[in-house]
């Protein structure tokens, strides 16, 4: 039961991830592998901020969402000048450069060793240290972000979003400037990376760089990929599949480390037979 | 008569090709003009140039009486009401008939289109537009499910639905069977009825002789001749750049 | 200042390695124009297939090195065939295409993981030698020699065959226009698969060479992959002969860099480097703009 509540937590935060790539990715057209980034930020604002200040879960986890929104307004801004496969390098380059300051900026970071001790939520008094708690928690952050990705989808600024995943050169020409479309989404995307970022390293109580490299960020991708492009729902899916999935390998008896690598094998092999055979994924509304 | 559209010396070049070449003509208001020439003749890389698509190179533009610009980014078009449909129709393709509309008729900023207040009025103009071509009922299917004439009459019901005082037509006839050929040149002159300005590139010599008021001919990026249609269709010149083609 | 040749030397070491990398990069890049990243597992790819050989089958260097680049051609060539043809004939986009390698590399680099262990593991025992030469103030290894004459050996032999050869004709053309080359009568996947074999034994070699040099772990690709493609972009994209320079620009910039800021900050230095690359020169120094 204890594992179950695990695996739920995981798959909340791994939920709010996808379905924030998701608004990036599937609905507006950026191929954008730098998400882990924001996870990170996130992350590592939370644990920072709650060890050096008094400041409460709560409001810590919204000042780290504003610092990785203003982070993503910074590189959203320079990637915005690139199109397409130059986007997604441009992307994985960020990505990279961010990975290098958490494990290196060893004064603030700690570089390797991580950042250990992190305090679980603390709410009038109620702390959530029971983690059937912390699922409840999780699970309410997971419904609000859901709800502001299904508001921003439906409205006109979702179909602005689609229209520039498009053709966003036809688009400008009815009198859309794109750029700052594209800048509000990617800056509304990080910032809920940065809500699931703090919510993994409140529930981890320990957090180090390795979390948040390109691999974390291919495997996001893998995530709203296989679910399908363009659709919340596909976001959910996907995520519940690739964070079951791992537990099913472990059933198979292999070792925990051979069985870490076999999911990378799983989600890269599961990368090229989308592109092959299906690359709308389960419940997609767009193609690649 | 006043002018919706002026260039004066506009030129755009390509690796050494002069696509338009030291352009200077003046679209009147209110009416048909159309715009001929032989293939590679700088037509569709003039209505590029207006429409902020490729920079200019030389020259100046002026929408509607405003002032001279050498330079027109694609986002500053709109608000200078001007629009147009694209000759190699580059629709919305993977999202349906009538968000492919409604997107020219929704707000245009940020925090607008995300608490838009007047939606349904909205929507009725794009209901209003997709009968006008008769596409309404095909309102939910994806822009790419439709066949290509109605892939054109989408093209233009959204620059329609834009209200756009001048309307930049890129050979919007090509490939249509006649019945849309007829509602299509009904839709220019119910246009022109409402003052509107429309710039017409077509090929189709009938057309261009019933509906134009006034026909600009373009060769080698030059402008070869322009006057009424009977006129220019019978400049011994303009045929010339056609069978020397 | 004594330290300046020990420097330059680094450069020129890292910049041979990242060129090997880059030219074989670029020549994919320049037939196929698509970002493929599965080509740094490649380098993984050889230098582990030269481990196996010299270190389970007790063989000698030259065989291991031979069979560290058969194997990464043929994998290579296997990606090719499975992968990125396929998705061609579907004129998938470069995005699908990308997305694709990206795959490939996770899942190639994972299964070598899995068959060795991520232990880092090194290839020293192979070199026979653990010579050293003195350039000023500077050292060198036998293997960095090795590493920088190959380096030297793929740009000239590349030259040749690009500007002597009807072969390197073709692949010129289809460099250039794929849809054209077909026109005029040339077997473009043909051409392609060839280049997939050469960028691949190439890359393959870089992969060896890394081992003799430091020692191989399963990510290496990707770190050997980035700054292969940052060294491709800044030399020119799809240009062999950018990637050669790119690659001693990169490596020169990284280690007299780090003379600066401290050594952990070089991927930082690389890809802040590639970024104003993209920015303001994206087709690279040698480059045409496309």
């Amino acid at each position: 039961m204890e594992y179950l509540i695990h695996l739920a937590i995981l798959f909340s935060i791994f939920a709010i991830l996808a379905i924030s790539l998701q608004l990036i990715v599937g609905f507006t057209g950026l191929l954008s592998v730098a998400h882990a980034a924001f996870y990170g930020i996130g992350a590592y604002a939370l644990a920072l901020l709650l060890e050096h200040t008094g400041l409460n879960f709560f409001v810590a986890i919204l000042v780290g969402a504003v610092i990785s929104g203003v982070a993503a307004a910074l590189i959203g801004l320079v990637l915005s000048k690139f199109r397409d496969d130059y986007y997604a390098l441009g992307a994985i380059g960020f990505n990279v450069i961010i990975f290098s300051i958490l494990l290196n900026w060893q004064e603030v970071t700690r570089g390797p060793l991580g950042i250990p001790g992190i305090d679980r939520p603390e709410l009038l008094g109620f702390t959530f240290s029971e983690n059937i708690a912390f699922l409840l928690l999780a699970l309410v952050f997971l419904a609000i972000v859901y709800g502001i990705s299904e508001f921003i989808t439906t409205s006109s600024f979702g179909r602005a979003l689609r229209a520039i995943r498009e053709d966003e050169e036809a688009l400008s020409v009815f009198g859309y400037r794109t750029s700052f479309f594209k800048l509000a989404i990617f800056v509304i995307g990080a910032a809920m990376a940065a809500i699931a970022g703090g919510l993994f390293a409140s529930y981890i109580t320990f957090i180090d760089p390795t979390s948040f490299g390109i691999a974390e960020s291919v495997f996001m991708l893998s995530i709203i990929i296989f679910g399908g492009l363009g659709s919340l729902r596909g976001a959910l899916v996907g995520a519940l599949i690739l964070i079951l999935l791992p537990e099913a390998l472990r059933f198979v008896g292999f070792t925990p480390d051979i069985a870490a690598q076999m999911r990378q094998v799983v989600y890269g092999l599961l990368l090229v037979f989308l592109m092959l055979y299906r690359p709308q994924g389960v419940a997609g509304e767009y193609r690649l | 008569m006043k002018n919706a559209l002026k260039t004066k010396n506009l030129s755009k070049e390509f690796g050494g090709v002069k696509a338009v070449n030291d352009l200077s003509i003046a679209i009147p208001k209110g009416n048909i003009t159309g715009v001929i020439g032989p293939n590679g003749s700088g037509k569709t890389t003039l209505t590029n140039v207006l429409t902020g698509i490729h920079c200019i190179d030389g020259g100046v533009v002026s929408i509607s009486e405003g002032g001279e610009r050498k330079r027109i980014a694609s986002h500053e078009v709109f608000q200078a009401g001007l629009t147009r449909t694209f000759q190699n129709v580059r629709l919305f393709e993977q999202i349906t008939v009538l968000d492919n509309v409604l997107i020219a008729t929704t707000s245009r900023h940020v925090f607008g289109s995300l608490f838009e207040r007047d939606a349904a009025e909205r929507l009725s103009k794009a209901e209003a537009v997709l009968n006008r071509v008769g596409l309404w009922e095909k309102r939910e299917a994806n822009a790419a499910e439709l066949s290509y004439g109605q892939r054109k009459l989408l093209e233009i019901a959204r620059a329609l639905a834009t209200d756009a005082e001048t309307i930049l037509f890129d050979e919007p006839y090509a490939g249509l069977f006649p019945e849309m050929v007829k509602l299509v040149s009904g839709i220019m002159r119910e246009l022109r009825e409402q003052g509107k300005t429309i710039v017409l590139i077509e090929h189709d010599m009938a057309l261009i002789r019933e509906l134009c008021d006034h026909v600009i001919v373009m060769d080698a990026g030059k402008l070869l001749a322009e006057g009424k249609p009977s006129e220019v269709l019978a400049d011994k010149a303009v045929i010339e750049a056609y069978l020397g083609d | 200042m004594d330290i300046v040749p020990q420097l330059i030397v680094n450069s020129v070491i890292a910049g041979s390695l990242y060129a090997l990398v880059a030219m074989s990069f670029n020549l994919v890049f320049g037939a196929t124009r698509f970002f493929n990243l599965a080509h740094g597992s490649l380098a993984a790819v050889g230098g582990y297939t030269a481990f196996f050989i010299g270190d389970s089958l007790g063989a000698s260097l030259p065989a291991a090195m031979l069979g560290g680049v058969i194997v990464a051609a043929i994998v290579g060539y296997g990606f090719e065939f499975l992968v990125f043809r396929p998705l061609r004939r579907r004129k998938a986009s470069n995005l699908v295409l990308l997305v694709a390698s990206l795959g490939a590399l996770t899942a190639l680099e994972a299964v070598i993981a899995i068959l060795f262990t991520s232990q880092f593991r090194t290839l020293s025992f192979l070199a026979g030698t653990t010579g050293i030469v003195h350039i000023g103030t500077g050292v060198m290894t036998h293997v960095q020699v090795g590493i920088l004459a190959a380096a030297v050996l793929v740009l000239i032999g590349s030259w040749l065959l690009l500007s002597r050869t009807s072969f390197g004709r073709a692949v010129r053309a289809v460099s250039d226009d794929e849809e054209v080359a077909k026109i005029v009568g040339i077997n473009t996947d043909k051409i392609i698969a060839v280049v997939f074999i050469i960028g691949s034994a190439v890359a393959g070699l870089a992969g060896v060479l890394a081992g003799l040099d430091t020692g191989i772990e399963p990510r290496m690709g990707f770190s050997l992959l980035l700054k292969g493609v940052i060294a491709a972009i800044v030399g020119g994209i799809g240009s062999v002969y950018g990637g050669f320079l790119g690659a001693f620009l990169l490596g020169f910039a990284e280690n007299f860099g780090i003379w600066y800021i401290s050594g952990e900050w070089k991927d930082a230095i690389a890809f802040a480097i590639l970024i104003l690359f993209l920015l303001f020169r994206p087709q690279g120094i040698l480059g045409k703009k496309r």
